[in-house]
């Protein structure tokens, strides 16, 4: 019942960090069975989400590590990746179709950002995190996280601006 | 970071007092350039916002229930590990007290009848947190009992309601002993307390524990037929 509660949660930050491949399920699956081990050690004063995801964001940095450079593509994603998503609902297939095409743009750029800025804007973007949160799950002061955070849209900001005239 | 960079990161995490919006939106009246890029700012937080969560794998849960599953252990060894866990639980005086008095009224009942130990109805009142006959066939009522002096509420949860922390609630005695009777038909039955509908523990005084499976154990009730009943 805790993983069918917490699954998505933790699945997506694992595809936003790694991208949607093999890897994003394994690390999510990873998380899981880690925590199981670990529960006895769990404080139950605190969030047990905040717990998943910290140990999720850890395991991603522990498969990043294990990347060698050139071995993902982003790329590579495209059509794999479209059919993970669930579709967009409620609008035309036009509008659906851009949708889905930024999706694709944005998920580009948030895997290019560098580490430590991609996991802080997901928790807070994605996941919708406080900093406070943010801060117990990371271990980073919640003023430097508001400036990764920042960063992080300044940089996805510039990543994307070749889309502003075609999609807004 | 600039001045205006500052209001702008501090804008779009809704922090700016009174004035700061003021000022942010004096240098946006006068800066083309900075009204663009926070507009592009918030568009990015807003898109962002509507990207699609990725469905869960068919066999997810599944596959993380198989990784998790532990391997069978001997009984002696399950034994062995209740024996030795440690265990806090916390008491005070009168629960102590209250719980003293309880087991009394056991052993009382059941040598001023000369009832052997086992198998056999208890007395009237009677009080354990294994089973206890104390009507013909079935169910059996069953008596469980927990001290938690400082608890609101208490909840028992097990096989014999669905697991549902909210059906079988416990009462208050005067001591901080919280009881309940139910009727069970005799069989083996996992359960835990749950205390103040959040924190699940596993019954102390519960003759056997069983892991269950994410790491804490359910205390194990095994009701038997009253006697001259068969299963």
């Amino acid at each position: 019942m805790l993983i069918s509660r917490h699954a998505r949660s933790i699945l997506s930050v694992t595809t936003r960090m790694l991208g949607p491949t093999a890897d994003a399920e394994d690390v999510a699956q990873d998380t899981f069975v880690a925590a199981y081990k670990a529960l006895s050690s769990f404080q139950f004063d605190a969030k047990f989400s905040s717990w998943l995801y910290r140990i999720a964001v850890n395991k991603c940095k522990d498969a990043l590590r294990a990347r060698r450079p050139g071995t993902v593509s982003l790329d590579a994603t495209d059509e794999e990746g479209a059919a993970v998503w669930e579709a967009a609902d409620e609008e035309t297939p036009h509008w659906e179709l851009e949708q889905v095409e930024l999706a694709w743009e944005l998920d580009k750029g948030i895997q290019a950002l560098p580490h430590l800025y991609r996991e802080s804007f997901v928790l807070k973007h994605i996941e919708g995190l406080g900093y406070d949160e943010m801060s117990a799950i990371l271990g980073v002061h919640r003023d430097t996280l508001k400036m990764r955070v920042y960063k992080a849209r300044t940089l996805l900001c510039q990543s994307l601006a070749h889309l502003d005239r075609a999609h807004r | 970071m600039t001045g205006s960079e500052l209001l702008v990161q501090r804008f779009l995490d809704q922090e700016l007092s009174g004035e700061e919006r003021v000022q942010l939106l004096v240098r946006l009246g006068r800066d083309e350039a900075l009204r663009q890029r926070l507009i592009d700012l918030e568009q990015l937080v807003l898109d962002v916002s509507r990207l699609p969560r990725p469905l869960l794998p068919d066999g997810f849960v599944a596959r993380v229930m198989e990784q998790t599953a532990a391997p069978a252990t001997p009984a002696w060894h399950r034994l062995a590990d209740a024996l030795w866990a440690p265990r806090a639980l916390e008491w005070n005086l009168a629960g102590a007290v209250a719980v003293a008095c309880l087991a009394l009224l056991v052993v009382g009942g059941m040598v001023a009848r000369g009832l052997p130990w086992q198998g056999a109805p208890p007395p009237d009142g009677g009080v354990s947190t294994s089973a206890a006959a104390t009507a013909p066939p079935t169910p059996v009522l069953v008596r469980l009992v927990v001290v938690q002096p400082g608890a609101r509420t208490v909840q028992a949860a097990g096989d014999f309601n669905g697991w549902n922390p909210t059906r079988t609630p416990l009462e208050q005695m005067s001591s901080g002993a919280w009881t309940v009777t139910i009727p069970l038909e005799p069989g083996r039955y996992e359960y835990m307390f749950v205390v103040d509908g959040r924190q699940w523990i596993a019954d102390p005084f519960a003759a056997e524990q069983n892991d269950d499976g994410f790491g804490s154990r359910n205390a194990v009730l095994e009701v038997r037929p009253p006697m001259g009943a068969s299963l």
